[in-house]
């Protein structure tokens, strides 16, 4: 039986006042919109990204909501070729196969040839389903000039307890089409010197390739009282198809003085001064992590501490701690500090060179991001919530890189020398939470 | 309440001048859309007393006001003046229209439980020794004269703060031609919509660990908004979070009861008789606010950012 019109009349008795129907509560805004403007540059000219993100979810009311991501960046600088340096001024052949670029003698090689615009979309929808479950589903799509990804992914949760505990299994798969410049160089083969617009560059393959990604991830979050949370994670990855970068070399060296073994161009040619082979990885990688995360509410300040241990068939096994707090500065700003640190072991067919007129391994890469690596970020978040319920913050972080090639991969003088000298880089974030 | 704390902080911010002082137990501000200072704090001295004014004569912490004379008597009859008198016809009439599940004479069940996020959950035979003592149609209401039986009390915490928020709008609008917003600890309404017609944006608090952001904003231009959870006042028990919300037929906190519900009404003490009810109806309160077709928010799950 519906008791609004006497619980109305009554309380109208109560307050001494004329019957109305005035409430206007309709116009709840409709969607909540994270958006960041986000500069990311490396030093020494490396790698620079400008990024512009918008996060907007949607609520359907009664738990239903729609969530959708786009994302543009522009990237643009050099990042190293995984050529090592030399006493003597190198010259490649760029990834297109048509020109050259020389690296000055004692410099890391960089590939300047590096220049993008990535577009990413996203769109995911979760509702409640029976009583205790919530399921989402999603589909997403990013483009850049030379790759493609489309994706798909399914989840589903459920919670017990009195919601105190909540369960969540997660599936996700995704296709990525690779298409380099120049087609795809024919793993381990030789750089070729560079040639003109009617002849296809020597030693490539098909114009492209693609490989599919298969995540599971399992999710167990338990309330642990009134200000504490904690969150744990367990999850597999499988790669198959082309793992390779079809812009990453290595260089052929003496095998006693660990040295670039020199090569002369094709009489009329212009090409490599040195001998460089194309990477190759293996076409499988398959990842098993676990997470934990912890969330304690102190008075107000939220500190959240989290680690994470990641290993995969190609031995790289990695450790990430990570924390964050969040302090309420009064009225209604905050800082928060975060610092994160990360620490890998080198994959198993990670080689700083290649020893001439050795045989050559069936893998092999010198990109540093698959060598033994360590890094450290920190950073400082300063937010502001306005009088509207809206947010803006400003986010600064620095990000130190430290990677150091295994001893045993290294030959005669490479020993003695910095192989790979740190790398920094800048973070700059500023973002605004915003409801329509 | 110690006359030490009773006092009024104006600031301004955002084309508004903001009241902030504390009464019922909480924290309370008044938002006026003023330009003239004196102007302003008069408006928040007149909201601020009349709240002051409301706890010292309803609430059930003091021992020399209507509540404290109508509880010690133990059986006599005690004739009450005419604003007591309203909220008893009013509280009688939500008690019949909710089958008894609303009743002012439930407060001494908190004897047995306590809500402070402990773990203690009293015996069967504490809550039964408790429940002769709870029951509206135990007492005898006689306009202008109750008479409790011995040992019953009753208390106006389920509908004091609703009353007073509307009493010190009304008393705000007589004040000032300017919108104004009364909100005494999430339960608020608003004289009118602020100046070129635009609403007053309120968030309402989300239930997680550590929140950061208000769980929903809702624009209000005209009526008022109440709000009833148990973000911090719940007994965790064997795993289980028993809400603070008690049913007065036996005695037991209200199973599978929202953490929060919402509700929009025309005035806020309207809206919070809604939401009361509709956690008493535990796993049917979202039925109960769509039968009433009331613009409701319901929250139930812990979501973790």
């Amino acid at each position: 039986m519906k008791i609004g019109a006497a619980l109305a009349a009554a309380t109208c008795g109560l307050l001494g006042i004329v019957p109305s129907v005035s409430v206007a509560a309709d116009a709840e805004p409709k969607w909540d919109i994270d958006s960041a403007f986000l500069y990311y540059g490396e030093s020494d000219g490396r790698v620079k990204d400008l990024s512009l993100s918008a996060h907007a979810t949607r609520d359907f009311g009664d738990e239903r909501k729609l969530g959708i991501d786009l994302s543009v960046d522009s990237l643009t600088g050099a990042s190293p070729s995984g050529a090592i340096a030399s006493d003597d001024v190198q010259t490649f052949t760029s990834p297109s196969g048509r020109d050259t670029y020389s690296t000055p003698a004692g410099e890391i090689p960089l590939d300047d040839t590096f220049l993008d615009t990535r577009f990413a979309l996203s769109g995911n929808w979760s509702q409640p389903f029976a009583r205790l479950y919530t399921v989402n589903a999603g589909l997403g799509f990013s483009s850049e000039y030379d790759y493609q990804h489309i994706g798909a992914n399914f989840g589903l949760t459920r919670d017990f307890n009195q919601r105190n505990t909540t369960l969540s299994a997660a599936l996700a798969y995704a296709q990525d089409t690779i298409k380099p410049v120049g087609g795809l160089p024919l793993p381990l083969s030789q750089m070729g010197d560079a040639v003109s617009d009617d002849l296809s560059p020597g030693n490539r393959g098909a114009g492209n390739d693609s490989k599919n990604v298969l995540d599971v991830l399992l999710g167990f979050t338990q309330v642990l009282g009134r200000h504490t949370v904690l969150r744990v994670n367990l999850s597999y990855s499988d790669s198959s198809g082309y793992l390779t970068d079809p812009y990453k070399i290595l260089s052929v060296v003496d095998p006693v003085t660990g040295d670039l073994i020199g090569r002369t161009p094709a009489p009329g040619a212009s090409g490599p001064t040195g001998v460089y082979l194309f990477e190759s990885r293996p076409d499988s990688r398959r990842k098993e992590g676990i997470y934990a995360e912890m969330r304690h509410d102190f008075a107000g300040s939220v500190l959240q501490v989290g680690y994470r241990y990641s290993t995969d068939d190609w031995e790289v096994d990695s450790h990430t701690l990570e924390s964050r707090l969040r302090l309420p500065l009064g009225g209604s700003n905050y800082l928060e500090p975060h610092a994160r640190y990360y620490q890998q072991t080198a994959a198993s067919f990670y080689r700083y060179s290649l020893a001439n007129a050795s045989p050559l391994p069936e893998f092999a890469t010198a990109d540093a991001r698959l060598s033994d690596m360590s890094a450290v970020t920190v950073g400082l978040k300063y937010g502001h919530v306005t009088a509207g319920g809206n947010e803006w913050s400003a986010r600064l972080e620095f990000y130190r890189q430290t990677a150091k090639a295994p001893n045993e991969v290294l030959i005669g003088n490479q020993l003695g020398n910095t192989q790979m000298p740190d790398f920094n880089a800048v973070i700059l974030q500023f973002g605004y939470h915003f409801k329509l | 309440m110690s006359a030490a704390a009773r006092n009024v902080e104006l600031s301004r911010g955002d084309g508004l001048w903001i009241g902030r002082f504390r009464a019922m137990g909480g924290p309370c501000e008044v938002l006026a859309e003023i330009t003239d200072e004196p102007a302003a704090r008069n408006v928040v001295d007149i909201v601020a007393a009349c709240a002051w004014r409301i706890e010292d004569k309803f609430s059930r912490y003091r021992s020399d006001n209507i509540v404290a004379r109508i509880n010690a008597t133990a059986g006599a009859p005690v004739e009450v003046d005419e604003e007591t008198a309203k909220l008893l016809d009013f509280a009688a009439l939500v008690h019949r229209l909710s089958d008894g599940m609303f009743d002012i004479t439930s407060g001494v069940l908190r004897k047995a439980w306590t809500f402070d996020g402990g773990r203690r959950i009293p015996a069967r035979a504490e809550i039964d020794a408790l429940l002769p003592l709870v029951g509206w149609s135990k007492v005898l209401w006689a306009r202008p004269v109750i008479t409790l039986r011995p040992g019953m009390q009753i208390d106006f915490g389920g509908i004091g703060k609703e009353y007073a928020v509307d009493q010190a709008t009304r008393l705000a609008g007589q004040a000032t031609g300017g919108a104004v917003l009364v909100n005494f600890g999430g339960d608020l309404a608003v004289t009118r919509a602020r100046d070129g017609d635009r609403p007053w944006r309120v968030g309402i608090e989300g239930v997680d660990a550590g929140a950061q952001h208000a769980a929903k904003l809702v624009d209000l231009a005209a009526g008022a908004l109440a709000t009833s959870g148990d973000t911090y006042r719940f007994v965790q028990a064997s795993g289980q979070r028993l809400s603070h919300i008690l049913d007065p037929r036996d005695g037991c906190p209200v199973r599978d009861a929202p953490r929060s519900v919402t509700v929009a009404a025309p005035t806020c003490t309207n809206a919070g008789m809604l939401t009361t009810l509709a956690m008493l109806r535990g796993p049917g309160a979202e039925a109960f606010l769509q039968t009433e077709e009331v613009r409701h928010w319901v929250q139930r799950q812990e979501k973790i950012r």
